[in-house]
């Protein structure tokens, strides 16, 4: 792996995430998925990474969270490398894919009970995980049926619960609010606004701009694989003289269509 | 430790939520072997090796017919007798061309009163110089069915032939005998005293001066009265059902990957290999009771069916043995689909076309000595062959564990390069 750009400064203590030149390219595609792809998420901080479709949020999750590696550049989680410490870094970190990651023939508990096994976690402190988990979904009278019979609501809200059962330092979310109800959304991000208030750090894909807007103390914009502009809302739009984020969304953006 | 119960235990609550599939797993295997077994039992009575019926109509109503019969009662030809009076050659024909019958035999009108005049002329030609006289044989009809098996076919005439052959030769030294009494009675000695005369010659005829002694190879673990097809079948067809468990697996790995659960489950503190265990156990669990039903529906429905019972008396702990290790075996190659197909289309296409061709040429369908050549060769690249050779040497050679390692330790090696190739190919997949 090539070193990172050597003129960025150097992550801080409180630093969770910290990605310097992020390369990526797929086969049979020219164009970079990410190209000299840089970010840092500080602790307690609560990250939106926005972009249209194709700009390279779900790449750069991927790689964020050790699921495949870059061609080049470097990605430390609280200090770690996935090279060196893929498990421990595992340990700390909570994915809620996009696509829902949930065993359909399963119940809910037993889709809980498997994934809470697999993070390590057993006996008693595993049953109140699972029982936290029920209640945070609000699945409680549902813990014995199977996911199949949900509705996609339900299945969105089991699949962040089961990515929280670890108790994640740092909670990976991929658009975990695409297909729902506005009453399932609306309890989504109310949960993960009073996870991240008890100090989770939350890194958020989305393109939904007043979904960020609404739940990230800091947006990051990504298009054609590179992070183009980032900071807090209110400071973005003081910056760049808009009168909204979708505004200054287009803007860098720009406005012809992404079907790619 | 805890996170392999615990993919194992997840496995195996899906089986049983699939309880279609599952039971798909068991009755396709058990289906198979009974079928097959019901379809077998017949081909031996078509290649010869148990009774086929032959019809049998005498029109002459003399000695020869009477001799005929006497000489098949001894072979595995089972007489059906007509009544000449109601039944004729157009009958026999129309019986054997319209499948009713494989074989028909007719004795023509006049057949013994012709072969016993022949018999009376055999040394009628004076002092035994110049050429032996021309004889002329008397014909038994016999009508085969166009479509008959090539195996068949020689075995009846063979078995025809040799009694028509014996009568023509007991014929031949009662004439000889009666020739030789003459002779001795024109030289003054007393025809009494012929080693030859009375009844002595076809007692001393049908006494054998060479036999053939056959040996169930060299353990002689099992008795003539058990029968190989179905200890080749039992295990044959579990061997297909096991593998049939890649599908499934593989549809298990392929159902996940295109889901969101792979990337969840790349993105746990948890090994590939950790997973794939848990697979590989619990569709274990599924070969052995596919294995137990399939030997049970051998040892005791088979009875029912009027088949001799499967028998597993000899080494359990070694046939057990070769029973996981051919579960591992399949369960590595389903893992392994699943990992390097990318559809389940493309895994069950690929899977049950692998397996079909692997039990083709492993011996499951044809018995490998069967084969040509170039796939008697090519039968030892196949799992199926392994694990059936192993069940082979166990169930019809009566060898013991230490003669079928070497195909135990193949099936092993098999599981563990489909595991290793699987492991790559799930960092591939990331």
């Amino acid at each position: 792996m090539k070193p990172g750009n050597p003129y960025l400064p150097e992550p801080g203590p409180d630093c969770v995430v910290s990605a310097r030149s992020l390369v990526k390219h797929y086969k049979n595609n020219d164009r970079p998925a990410l190209n000299d792809f840089t970010l840092d998420v500080q602790q307690g901080e609560f990250f939106g990474l926005l972009g249209p479709n194709g700009a390279g949020k779900t790449t750069a999750i991927s790689i964020l969270t050790g699921l495949f590696p870059a061609d080049s550049g470097s990605v430390r989680i609280r200090g770690m490398s996935f090279q060196e410490k893929e498990h421990e870094i595992k340990r700390i970190l909570g994915l809620v894919p996009q696509d829902i990651g949930l065993y359909d023939t399963l119940t809910a508990r037993e889709n809980l009970n498997f994934f809470g096994k697999l993070c390590g976690i057993s006996g008693r402190k595993l049953g109140e995980r699972i029982q936290q988990g029920l209640e945070f979904a609000r699945l409680t009278e549902h813990a014995r049926h199977p996911v199949a019979t949900f509705s996609t609501g339900m299945k969105r809200r089991l699949n962040l619960a089961v990515g929280l059962l670890n108790e994640p330092q740092l909670l990976v979310l991929d658009e975990p609010c695409v297909g729902i109800d506005a009453q399932s959304r609306h309890l989504i991000h109310e949960q993960l606004k009073e996870i991240n208030r008890q100090g989770t750090t939350i890194l958020y894909t989305t393109h939904y701009i007043e979904e960020a807007q609404e739940l990230c103390s800091r947006i990051g914009i990504i298009d054609n694989g590179r992070l183009v502009e980032q900071g807090s809302p209110v400071a973005l739009l003081q910056q760049s003289g808009r009168g909204n984020l979708e505004e200054l969304f287009l803007h860098l953006t720009g406005k012809e269509l992404r079907d790619t | 430790m805890l996170k392999i119960f615990a993919a194992t235990a997840k496995e195996l609550l899906l089986l049983r939520r699939d309880r279609t599939g599952l039971l798909v797993l068991f009755l396709m295997p058990a289906i198979l072997v009974v079928l097959i077994t019901l379809v077998q039992e017949n081909v031996m009575e078509l290649t010869g090796q148990k009774k086929t019926q032959v019809l049998f109509l005498d029109l002459d109503q003399g000695d020869l017919g009477k001799s005929l019969q006497k000489q098949l009662a001894t072979t595995t030809l089972d007489l059906v007798l007509w009544d000449e009076g109601q039944k004729d050659i157009a009958d026999i024909q129309a019986a054997v061309t319209g499948g009713g019958y494989q074989v028909g035999v007719v004795i023509p009108k006049g057949a013994s009163a012709r072969f016993t005049e022949e018999t009376a002329r055999l040394f009628q030609q004076g002092n035994g110089k110049g050429k032996p006289r021309e004889m002329t044989a008397t014909s038994v009809q016999l009508f085969v069915d166009p479509g008959i098996m090539a195996g068949l076919r020689s075995g009846v005439t063979a078995q025809l032939q040799m009694a028509l052959t014996t009568i023509g030769l007991e014929a031949k030294l009662a004439q000889l005998g009666g020739v030789l009494a003459q002779t001795m009675a024109r030289a003054g000695a007393e025809p009494e005293q012929s080693p030859l005369a009375g009844e002595k010659l076809p007692a001393l005829f049908r006494q054998p001066l060479l036999d053939l002694q056959e040996h169930q190879g060299d353990s002689g673990a099992i008795g003539a009265s058990q029968y190989k097809p179905v200890q080749q079948n039992v295990p044959a067809w579990a061997l297909f059902g096991m593998f049939f468990t890649a599908i499934p697996i593989a549809g298990s790995i392929l159902q996940e990957r295109n889901s969101g659960i792979w990337i969840r489950l790349t993105a746990l503190p948890v090994s590939p290999l950790v997973l794939f265990t848990g697979k590989a156990v619990a569709y274990m669990g599924v070969c052995l009771c596919q294995f137990l039903l399939i030997a049970l529906i051998g040892a005791f429905l088979f009875p029912s069916l009027g088949l001799p019972p499967f028998t597993v008396s000899m080494h359990p702990m070694a046939i057990l043995l070769t029973v996981v290790l051919s579960s591992l075996a399949a369960c590595g190659y389903g893992i392994f689909l699943g990992l390097a197909c990318n559809s389940y289309e493309q895994a069950s296409t690929l899977g049950s076309t692998s397996v079909v061709a692997a039990a083709a040429i492993g011996g499951v369908m044809v018995p490998v000595y069967a084969m040509p050549q170039v796939m008697q060769r090519l039968s030892v690249i196949s799992p199926l062959n392994w694990g059936l050779t192993a069940f082979q040497d166990l169930l019809l050679r009566g060898y013991s564990l230490s003669a079928i390692l070497d195909d135990l330790g193949r099936l092993l090696l098999f599981f563990a390069v489909t595991v290793l190739l699987s492991w790559k190919l799930a960092g591939i997949r990331k």
